[in-house]
């Protein structure tokens, strides 16, 4: 496997850190938070005018959310976001954080984190009460937090579909 | 105009009136409030939910009244013209909805969530069109019933047909319901199923203690899985060490196959990990 | 080594099975032990310090468009926002379409999302590839034999079974391949594999909520 070894020697003389099209906040492990803010279970979607059925999510509530960023959906991003993911039915009072807002995702038990940029309204928490994702015997329940394929995959796999996360601000 | 066709004129008083009676019902009783009032292209047109759940109610009271009217009274060009007015003034509305605020909820009909679609347009087309019937017709619907009763009961059907095909989604639901309940489910098949999904294995992977532990090294997501004699093989790919021996591996983890987490609170599982490219274990405390 | 060099995909897999039941076996919060001819240090491998590791993938880079074309293992992918990226899939990378597969699942196209590693020569090695993977929040419309026709915002989307593969998580509980207790009216978030010649989806996984569709 040439390419397999290439890529493993890339590794091996340093982490290249290459300007990639997500910004400043490229590097997961940057300190962009260390306030601890909330904890749950993380899920995915896109945005942005991308293929497939993303196609027609545009650019978000905030109107900037594209699914290549590392990019955050929060479900008390406005009232107007409140009344339709409404996770108090969920016992969930999340604190406001509007578009813009900079979190820090962290996977509970595998360390990796990534630093996002609230960019859209969600999930909607309460079409899923108390379901939770757990690792390690310890559980994170309800979601709290969508997050872009960006950003989802630098701490877990797309096809997993939720993970339990906490979240630093 | 034939008698067919003015009996169906006739009769169009006491059909408009039970579509605007529902519709206004809807929007006068109901408890969406400000708040799903504010998903209405109606809030963006009077800037604000409070003043468009305010007027979603006074429609849906003038709504009523006309209804009241069109049954209570005998057809004339006033009711007529005042239910025309009212679906021009929808349709008008309905193209606002559309240019402005494509996403919105139309509010047409309390509750119905979805955004302006072509059925919106058409009801209200037939309030429009019902309405210039009512101006045209001749005679009052509580005389026109008995005297032609097989016309009377063939308009009814075939406005209750149009009604669920013209019907919001939301108001759909109810009849798929009852017709599974009545033919069954169609997936009731699957009810039997013994087979444990590979989701459920990667996620009791994924859960585990095993998969915590072993997670630095892996890369890939799931490469490849297989079923051997009970048990389920997950691979991944990873890269084992750092500096100058970082080296491709197979990382490799064996559990029951026929295990989920429903069934097993702390799975078993075996985990491996080879060099990629010799096949042979790694000794991981190198 | 030789069955593990062999290009038969059977005699592979019969010798990673073989080297997967000779792993260290994990139970829950403790390491039991390692079989016979174990090679790992059970205690040593997954004690504490494996833990301090980087985290596999924070030094990852992302990738996503649509796939304009495919020469051998490099894969050409226009971004939805105009950029061009160049992925590389490997024997290491895991292929996810539908199912875990090859690269020779891949199409012109296809969606896709890959992580990996940015090589000097400008491609992406890429760890993992998704294609056209999809996670939507629906609300179930319509239940048939072969199919579920779902509501995504405004669009109505329609859900193709598989027969071996699709499967339910009611209300947080582990998937399972019945499907019996979906119900009309249903929320349910979606994760499935668009298909861009018609664009439907092909259902992998349904998850629906406790009460689902009654809160409003």
């Amino acid at each position: 496997m040439p390419d397999r070894a290439a890529a493993v020697g890339h590794r091996r003389f340093g982490r290249v850190r290459v300007a990639g099209p997500h910004g400043p906040a490229h590097d997961g492990r940057m300190a962009c938070g260390s306030t601890s803010l909330w904890n749950g279970e993380a899920t995915w979607f896109c945005c942005g005018n991308a293929w497939g059925p993303c196609a027609a999510a545009g650019g978000g509530a905030c109107g900037t959310c594209k699914s290549s960023k590392l990019q955050a959906a929060w479900p008390n991003a406005s009232q107007a976001c409140w009344d339709i993911t409404r996770p108090d039915l969920c016992g969930e009072k999340l604190p406001r954080r509007g578009c813009g807002s900079v979190m820090k995702v962290r996977h509970q038990c595998s360390g990796a984190s990534v630093c996002v940029t609230v960019s859209d309204c969600g999930p909607r928490t309460r079409s899923f009460c108390s379901e939770s994702s757990c690792c390690d015997g310890t559980c994170r329940t309800n979601r709290v937090i969508d997050l872009t394929p960006a950003a989802f995959s630098a701490i877990g796999s797309l096809s997993t579909g939720t993970l339990p996360v906490v979240i630093f601000e | 105009m034939s008698p067919a066709v003015t009996v169906a004129v006739d009769l169009a008083a006491p059909l408009l009136a039970l579509v605007l009676g529902t519709a206004g019902a809807g929007k006068f009783f109901g408890r969406g409030g400000p708040r799903s009032a504010s998903r209405t292209a109606l809030a963006r047109l009077l800037g604000g939910g409070d003043r468009a759940a305010r007027a979603l109610r006074g429609l849906g009271a003038l709504e009523l009244l006309l209804c009241a009217a069109l049954l209570a009274l005998p057809p004339s060009v006033v009711t007529g013209g005042a239910a025309t007015a009212l679906g021009a003034g929808f349709l008008g509305y309905l193209g606002y909805a559309r240019r402005a605020a494509p996403g919105a909820s139309c509010g047409c009909t309390a509750g119905d969530d979805g955004p302006v679609g072509g059925r919106a347009v058409i009801r209200a087309a037939a309030v429009l069109a019902g309405g210039v019937a009512v101006a045209l017709a001749r005679h009052p619907w509580w005389i026109v019933v008995p005297s032609h009763p097989a016309a009377a009961s063939g308009a009814v059907l075939a406005a209750l047909a149009g009604a669920v095909a013209l019907a919001p989604d939301r108001w759909r639901l109810p009849w798929r319901r009852l017709r599974l309940r009545l033919t069954g489910h169609p997936l009731d098949g699957t009810r039997a199923a013994t087979r444990v999904p590979v989701a459920a294995t990667v996620e009791l992977l994924e859960r585990s203690l095993a998969w915590q532990s072993a997670a630095p090294l892996v890369r890939s997501a799931l490469l490849d899985h297989w079923d051997d004699d009970g048990w389920r093989i997950l691979q991944y790919s990873g890269v084992h060490g750092g500096g100058g021996g970082a080296r491709p591996v197979v990382v490799l983890f064996a559990l029951d196959a026929a295990a989920s987490r429903d069934g097993v609170r702390e799975p078993a599982v075996r985990v491996s990990v080879l060099d990629a490219d010799t096949g042979e274990a790694v000794a991981l405390t190198a | 080594m030789s069955a593990y060099r062999t290009g038969d995909p059977l005699d592979r897999r019969r010798f990673l099975t073989a080297a997967a039941l000779r792993g260290a076996t994990v139970v829950g919060s403790g390491v039991i032990g390692a079989t016979a001819l174990g090679a790992l240090d059970a205690d040593a491998a997954f004690a504490a310090p494996l833990r301090s590791l980087d985290p596999a993938v924070a030094d990852a880079t992302f990738v996503e468009g649509r796939i304009t074309g495919i020469d051998g293992g490099l894969l050409a992918v226009a971004g939805s926002w105009g950029t061009y990226a160049r992925v590389r899939v490997t024997a290491a990378t895991s292929v996810w379409k539908v199912r875990a597969t090859t690269a020779d699942a891949i199409a012109t196209g296809d969606g896709l999302y890959a992580r990996g590693v940015p090589m000097p020569d400008g491609t992406l090695a890429a760890d993992a590839v998704w294609v056209n993977i999809v996670h939507l929040h629906t609300t179930v419309r319509g239940i048939e034999k072969t199919r579920l026709h779902l509501a995504h915002g405004s669009h109505e989307i329609v859900g193709h079974v598989l027969a071996d593969t699709t499967s339910v998580s009611y209300s947080g509980a582990a998937p399972t391949a019945d499907l019996s207790r979906l119900r009309i009216g249903q929320d349910a978030q979606v994760l499935g594999a668009w298909r861009p010649s018609d664009d439907s989806v092909e259902l992998v996984r349904v998850s629906v909520g406790p009460g689902a569709g009654h809160h409003r």
